[in-house]
């Protein structure tokens, strides 16, 4: 079968990211610097010479651009100023918008309009549910405090209704995820020329998708450790605070003072840290611009970050005000944290950045089903 | 004319990328007074972005662009391509390049005028500026005594003609004398180039001036009036009989220069063996006497008396001469900047400069390749006692084609690391060669046969440029990708040699001020015009030559050398030579224009 050249693949890439990807002259140089190039999946050079040619079908069955976790190294001794770590992180974000069945993270990723319309319309509708929805179902202000002195706070958001609300949010995020993650195995290993993975394969590496989750071993390989522990940090933050907040709501949003050695609250307190930190790390990182990995900052990848500490910061509040007894700005504090958090999971889970939470552990575990990949049995006539 | 074609100006003058001693104001004062020019604008005016440029052109209906300023030509292609966007003729861009002319030394308002005023004129500047005559003086400079210059100084002796021949080290024969062949016909350098070395020095029209500096150029062309230093040799060339007694006694010694830093040389020294003059000399910086006021060996071994006098000073000659030819030269890159390839960190990781002595009969291990190995004082050193490599790599591109230090291709590098291969095979016959190379640049008469001949020899071509050499148990490991089958390889090989590019000499910012030639792109000197006169420059009466004007091999700088002679020539013999394109007064250019222009109905 020959090959068919799509040159224009260059300026569609483009809107996804910034590169003088056609200055390189293959010298190799970025590939054999990459600490995390292998045997097999070797990048950047390759990707880049994908894109030159316009190969979309190789682009989109790859899973390097996820193998990629940007420490500079390959733009910091590119001989032609080429940029290779910005265009495997353009590439993710494309790969991101082709996984998407939707459609709509093409449209956030390329305008600015679109994805400040969505967030804009989420926001919206959060408020008129907190200010118009709920009070009619006569869940309103309650000045009145408990006999320790903190807020009720399931008086106004009450913990059966937000319950109900998260499961269906966090059911709709993770079948849009899921989807999406069958169509990259689609593109990745189903549609994959002559060769078939065996169940057994599939089974036998399943560990490596749970272990790259949790840990990002791949991420640790870069020459600064520091980004991986903040990353680290950042993302058990997160997950904990995620778990707490949709499977064990009733357990966390209690009226009752917890001591402070109490789970809840340690847990609770262990979240707020590594978030804090690893925002931190990533918006002072951006703000320097000392490392290459943050010279390039695409409009998603700050809308994320201000939307993630704006929620952190009104969690924060939440929990002061509520421990010391100040209803109003609880209650205050409670809907803006609600009005960042639920656009910022609708948006950025399944269409735009924080997708690779599960686009990267899934394309390691591809990645090594791939190796274990046999040709498929052809059929003798 | 019904209808007028209306021209726009946008000066191109971003201070905050280049300082610019240029004074704007008097030049939008200056094409204002023109009524064909509708409107200017300054870079800070507004963003420079299609979008605005195209309102602006559409806003103004303007038919004829020039972009004023330094660099222009980097912002061509927005302008042509709103020009296209504006409906309007995109060749229509017209440049008026500031640095192209005469900012060497000072800024000459008059000459920014007239560049403008012909280009709104829409005349070419070459038929405006036609450079007025001067009397000749047939005594002719040149400075720098490498190849080219003894080349050029050569051809003018030859037509009977004085010739000045300055060279800043002890000796004529420059980088080439180093070599130890030359690419593709192998011929050995030094048996080619000794024998105009002795020319230069017997030739009666040639006065040969080593280890002096030109300090001040001063008056136009035909006459310009030289300041050189002569710096204190400290040995008197006309009696020292070269017999090496004082060498031998010499308790100093510093890193050859001849050989790239690979052998030692005392303070009084001869760089080479046939080096011309064939005089010693004494290195002011390392001599023991010039520091502490004590030692004088060598005037006691010295068999004949007074010819050296460690006190004498640096004198300044004062010369008249019509011409100058600028032949500096370059200087190798500095390898230690590219600190992934470990040069100066690994004492096998060598530069090439440093190979070509090691491959040569009169380097430090006689023409036989062996490791650097360190002495009985821990000294890094060549000596024929330690063993031989048996894989040895080649590294090309290294400080070129790179926008980290040089962008330009040195055009040498990759024949030479050919010829290194051929080399090393030769001596040892059962050494395994790398070449790592990213494009093969076998551009000339016979390389692409010589790289063939190279192939066939046996040597891996792999390419791929490495990312770094490290050491593991005394080797050295190299980490690169080979393209071709998309693969790492980490090879481990006994030496690597760096195929370093070529820099403008150390001087060349210095003459460029001195002389009022302007530097162009990477570094080295501008000339007149790219294609149809590379050795001209803006200035009258002052040539350059060689790889001073760009990288170029040996061939090339011959030739230019010889083309340098051929202007000097025709000069001397019209008895007459043109002055400096930018020194032309504007009325006289106001005036040509006038004439040139077509009459206003």
């Amino acid at each position: 079968m020959s090959t068919r050249l799509q040159p224009e693949l260059r300026n569609q890439l483009m809107q996804y990211g910034i590169g003088d990807w056609n200055a390189c002259y293959h010298c190799g140089t970025c590939t054999a610097i990459c600490p995390l190039s292998e045997k097999g999946f070797l990048f950047p050079r390759k990707k880049i010479r994908l894109m030159q040619m316009g190969l979309k079908n190789e682009i989109e069955s790859s899973v390097e651009p996820w193998l990629c976790y940007y420490c500079g190294d390959c733009t910091n001794t590119c001989p032609r100023d080429a940029n290779p770590g910005e265009l495997m992180m353009s590439l993710r974000r494309y790969l991101t918008a082709i996984y998407d069945w939707t459609g709509l993270s093409r449209k956030f990723y390329t305008s600015k309009i679109w994805e400040l319309g969505f967030i804009l319309v989420f926001a919206a509708l959060v408020i008129i549910a907190f200010l118009v929805l709920l009070p009619s179902m006569g869940y309103t202000l309650n000045k009145e405090l408990t006999d320790e002195g903190g807020v009720k706070i399931n008086s106004f958001a009450p913990i059966n209704i937000i319950e109900t609300f998260d499961w269906t949010m966090a059911i709709v995020v993770a079948g849009l995820l899921i989807s999406n993650i069958l169509r990259m195995y689609y593109k990745i290993i189903w549609k994959h020329g002559n060769t078939k993975v065996t169940a057994w394969v599939h089974i036998r590496e399943f560990w490596r998708l749970v272990f790259n989750f949790a840990v990002q071993p791949k991420f640790g390989k870069c020459e600064d450790k520091r980004y991986w522990v903040s990353h680290w940090l950042l993302m058990s933050g997160y997950t904990i605070m995620f778990i707490v907040i949709v499977v064990y709501l009733p357990w966390f949003q209690t009226e009752k003072i917890l001591p402070a050695w109490h789970p809840q609250r340690i847990l609770g307190y262990y979240a707020t840290f590594g978030l804090l930190i690893g925002l931190f790390v990533a918006i002072t990182g951006r703000m320097r611009r000392k490392d290459v990995k943050f010279y390039f900052s695409h409009v998603s990848d700050w809308l994320f970050l201000v939307m993630l500490t704006l929620t952190v910061i009104t969690g924060i509040l939440i929990h002061i005000f509520r421990i010391n007894g100040m209803p109003y700005a609880t209650y205050i504090s409670y809907i803006t944290h609600m009005t960042v958090l639920v656009p910022m999971i609708l948006i950025e889970v399944p269409f735009s950045k924080w997708s690779h939470l599960a686009y990267r552990p899934f394309a390691i575990y591809f990645q090594h089903l791939k190796r274990y990949a046999v040709p498929r049995k052809t059929k003798h006539l | 004319m019904k209808n007028p074609e209306r021209t726009g100006i946008f000066f191109y003058n971003p201070q905050s990328i280049i300082p610019d001693p240029i004074d704007y104001s008097e030049l939008v004062r200056y094409v204002l007074t023109f009524p064909n020019v509708s409107r200017i604008w300054q870079y800070h005016d507004f963003t420079w972005n299609e979008k605005n440029i195209v309102s602006k052109i559409e806003e103004n209906s303007i038919d004829i662009l020039i972009i004023a300023g330094n660099l222009p030509g980097t912002v061509k292609t927005l302008f042509s391509k709103s020009m296209a966007i504006a409906g309007k003729r995109p060749d229509k861009v017209l440049l008026a390049s500031f640095n192209d002319y005469c900012t060497g030394t000072s800024v000459n308002m008059d000459r920014l005028k007239s560049v403008l005023a012909t280009l709104i004129a829409n005349l070419s500047y070459e038929l405006t500026a036609i450079p007025e005559e001067n009397p000749v003086n047939n005594t002719t400079l040149v400075i720098g005594g490498g190849i080219t210059g003894i080349q050029a100084a050569l051809e003018i002796a030859y037509s009977n003609n004085i010739v000045y021949l300055v060279e800043k080290t002890g000796t004529i024969g420059g980088k080439m004398a180093t070599f130890d062949k030359t690419f593709p016909t192998l011929d050995c350098a030094a048996c080619i180039l000794t024998p105009k070395m002795v020319e230069v020095n017997q030739n009666p029209n040639i006065k040969l001036m080593t280890y002096c500096e030109v300090q001040e150029v001063s008056g136009e062309a035909g006459n310009f009036s030289v300041r050189i230093l002569r710096k204190a040799r400290k040995v008197n060339v006309q009696t020292c009989i070269g017999c090496g007694t004082c060498a031998e006694k010499c308790p100093a010694q510093s890193p050859s220069e001849f050989d790239a830093g690979t052998t030692m040389r005392k303070a009084i020294y001869i760089p080479f063996p046939q080096a011309v003059p064939n005089k010693y000399l004494i290195d002011s910086g390392s001599c023991i006497y010039l520091k502490t006021g004590k030692c004088r060996a060598c005037i006691k071994a010295c068999p004949v008396p007074d010819c050296i006098n460690l006190d004498e000073q640096d004198q300044e000659v004062t010369i008249n001469v019509g011409n100058i030819i600028v032949a500096t030269g370059f200087k190798p890159f500095d390898a230690k900047k590219m600190v992934q390839f470990g040069y100066g960190k690994y004492p096998n990781v060598l530069t090439s400069l440093e190979f070509e002595r090691i491959l040569n009969a009169s380097g430090p291990t006689g023409g036989n390749i062996h490791f650097r190995s360190q002495d009985k004082k821990g000294n890094w050193i060549f000596t024929t006692e330690s063993e031989k490599p048996e894989k040895i790599a080649i590294i090309h591109c290294v400080g070129s084609r790179d926008k980290n230090y040089n962008r330009y291709c040195s055009r040498v590098c990759c024949m030479y690391s050919l010829k290194f291969s051929h080399l090393i095979l030769e001596k040892l016959s059962n050494a395994e060669v790398f070449e790592y190379f990213i494009d093969m640049r076998s551009f000339g008469k016979g390389y692409e046969e010589f790289y063939e001949r190279i192939r066939e020899e046996g040597v891996s071509m792999i390419r791929g440029k490495t990312a770094k050499v490290e050491e593991i148990n005394g080797k050295l490991m190299i980490r690169g990708e080979d393209i071709l089958r998309s693969e790492i390889i980490e090879n481990i090989v006994d030496m690597v040699v760096l195929s370093v590019g070529l820099e403008p000499g150390e001087d060349t910012e210095k003459l460029s001020k001195m002389l009022g030639i302007p530097i162009s792109e990477g570094g080295w000197f501008g000339e007149m015009h790219y294609n149809i006169d590379p050795t001209g420059t803006v200035r009258g009466g002052i040539i350059i030559a060689g790889v001073c004007q760009g990288p170029k091999d040996i061939p090339d700088s011959v030739a230019q050398g010889s083309a340098a002679a051929a202007r000097v020539i025709q000069s001397i013999l019209r008895g007459k030579v043109y002055l400096d394109t930018c020194g032309i007064p504007l009325e006289k250019i106001e005036n040509r224009i006038r004439e040139l222009s077509p009459v206003n109905e």
